[in-house]
Formats: C-alpha cells, structure tokens, sequence
C-alpha cells in the first residue's frame, strides 16, 4: 500500500486507474452524478425507512455501516474500495428511498467553531498527556 | 461526565494533511486514527481539449486520485470526532485539493528535509486558500540536521504559520502538531474577529 518512493506511487495509481473506473460504471449504471451534492466529509446516518428489497450489495452495505454508526462519505467509500463518486450515486439514491439521512447540520457559528477547537485541543490532550504543543 | 454511548452525537470536525511524496503522511494518520488509515479512490474527470465538447467522453481524459481517510473520536470532556484527510502526494489536481480541503479547520503541512521542496506546492496552496497551516518536519534519521530559521526560510511563508518537529510514528509526537494546529487556527480566528470588532 505505502511506497517509499514517489514514482511507484505515480505507476501504481496509473496501473489502478481502468479498473477502479470500471467498478464505478458497473455500480452506479454508468451514473457519474449524484443528486444530492455530498462532500467528502458530508456524515450520513440511517433513514427511517428500511431499505427495500432487491437493493445491490453495494448499497446494503452502506446502509448497514450507517446504522453501526455515523460514517462521513469518505469513509464509506474507503470501506468499500469504491470511487467517491460511485459511492455519492448510491447514497444519492439511498437518501431519496428514505434509507440514509444525514444526521447533523451542517451550519456552524464563529462562536461555536472557537468552542469546537477547545473541544478538540482539550480531547487531544487528554488522550495524549505527553503531546508536546509548540507554543505561540 | 456521563460517557455518551452513540457517536452520533460527537460534533464533527474535519483537518487536512497534506505534504510531498513519502513524507509521512499515511504514517502520521496511522499513529493518531482509531481505524487503520483507509485508502480511498477518487475518479476525475477532466476537459482533455477544449474544443467541441459535445462528442462527450472521448473528449475527456478520466484519471484516480488516492487520499487517506483516518478518524479519532472521543466523548470527554466534550464528544467529537475528527477526521483526517491526507493529500495525495502532488497537488497535481487543484479541484481535487479543494475538495478535500472543503470544510476543512486547518492543515498541517508534513515535509522531509531531505526533499523540503516537494511540500512547498502544499504550502502555497493552504497560504492562497486561506486556511491556516502549520509546517512539521518529520525527522527521518540519517537527516542532516537543519535549523527551524533555515526551513522557515525555504518555505517563505508568514511568520505566523507555526513549524515544529515530529516522528509521524510516533502518537504523541503527532498529536501534539494536531494540539499546535487547533490552537493556531483559534488563534487565527480570534485575532479575525478581534479587527472586526475593532
Ligand atoms: N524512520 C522513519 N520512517 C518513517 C517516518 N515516517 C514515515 N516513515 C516511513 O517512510 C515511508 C513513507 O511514509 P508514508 O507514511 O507512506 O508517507 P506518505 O506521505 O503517505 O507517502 P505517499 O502517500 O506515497 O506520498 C514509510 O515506509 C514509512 O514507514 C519517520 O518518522 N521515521
Ligand atoms: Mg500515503
């Protein structure tokens, strides 16, 4: 997975490229556009419906890791080794079927993005007692 | 504290790390993420000519990205998951680097003293974006020891953007460039609204 080098990194995505771009196509039936605009760290959660059935595995999938827990798109597509992009049409279509929902607003104020940062130094912190932060 | 037991009602927050290849980059999310850093594809499609268009695909030259994708969530004191999002190695694709960096609080920019120049791309383009960065290098042994003033001065950035040392392997180490990160960002905001008020 990790290379030392730069250029093995340069072949291996080049050498990836057909067959990652012929498992986007067969998922999403040649669909390269969701509907709903999904950024990579867009949280999606369980919907009150239930999935119907007949659904692709792909997409049972999704919905099985969002009702463990909350999984931002990214992660969703990093656990199913599939496109971004494929992953946004599934989960396009799963939000419209009442399957998936997104579960937090996304709207944040100055105020509360200050806080958040303390939310995050302080949970850092805690976690890691001998973290040195540089001052300033 | 009463632990909460649903992650979902962690507050979310996303940070970017970024650097030139083999930097460390998979390395530093590793030593942090509750998941082991998961490699995650995305397909571009870009405009190969810019002339009649309206042939469709055969115009369009469709190329993978790969980023990493690493997360470290907590309930005390306040719930929160962080996610972290690792560049690839050259900002080869700007959309893609705006994607990633969408709803970003920061980033850290890693870099090798052996090659400081292959993350200089990352740093210009967090400085042009606007979205406050700090510098770690990642000490690999056998390095030529080179001063903070000197690498400062390689990267020509604003004296502001904090540049410290790291082990990517090691946790602490990392957390504690995230903990330098954090604290930057909300000092940048508070100076922000500091003028305003002004
Ligand atoms: N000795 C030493 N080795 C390191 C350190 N950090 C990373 N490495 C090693 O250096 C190599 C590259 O690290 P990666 O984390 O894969 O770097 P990267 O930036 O993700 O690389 P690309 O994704 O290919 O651009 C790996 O073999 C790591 O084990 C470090 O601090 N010290
Ligand atoms: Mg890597």
């Amino acid at each position: 997975m990790n290379s030392p080098t730069g250029q093995d990194s340069l072949e291996a995505e080049a050498l990836d490229d057909t067959a990652t771009i012929v498992r986007l196509y067969a998922v999403t039936d040649g669909r390269t556009r969701a509907r709903h605009h999904l950024a990579l760290h867009t949280v999606l959660g369980p919907g009150r419906r239930s999935p119907r059935p007949g659904l692709a595995e792909e997409s049972v999938r999704i919905v099985e890791l969002c009702g463990q827990r909350h999984r931002p798109l990214a992660e969703l597509a990093g656990t199913l080794a599939l496109p971004v992009t494929a992953v946004s049409v599934l989960v396009s279509d799963l939000i419209d079927a009442g399957a998936l929902a997104f579960p937090i607003p996304d709207r944040r104020s100055e105020d509360s993005d200050l806080q958040l940062l303390h939310a995050i130094t302080a949970g850092l912190k805690r976690r890691h007692p001998n973290a040195t932060a540089k001052a300033g | 504290m009463t632990q909460f037991p649903q992650p979902a009602t962690r507050a979310t927050a996303k940070l970017v790390i970024a650097g030139g290849f083999g930097v460390g980059k998979t390395t530093a999310i590793g030593a942090v993420s509750d998941i082991t850093p998961l490699r995650t594809e995305e397909v571009l499609t870009t405009q190969s000519t810019a002339t009649d268009s309206l042939r469709g695909i055969e115009d369009k030259t469709t190329t993978t990205v790969a980023f990493d994708f690493g997360r470290v969530g907590w309930d005390v004191p306040d719930p929160v998951e962080l996610y972290l999002f690792g560049t690839p190695g050259q900002p080869r694709f700007w959309s893609f680097w705006h994607d990633l960096s969408e709803g970003a609080l920061g980033a850290v920019v890693l870099a090798d003293t052996r090659r400081l120049e292959s993350s200089f791309p990352a740093a210009d383009f967090f400085e042009q974006l606007g979205l406050p960065f700090v510098i770690a290098i990642n000490r690999f042994p056998g390095t030529t020891p080179r001063t903070a003033v000197e690498i400062r001065e390689a990267f020509d950035v604003d004296e502001q953007v904090p540049l410290m040392f790291c082990d990517a392997r090691n946790a602490d180490s990392v957390a504690g460039v995230l903990i330098t990160l954090v604290q930057h960002i909300a000092n940048t905001k508070s100076a922000n609204s500091a003028l305003l008020d002004a």
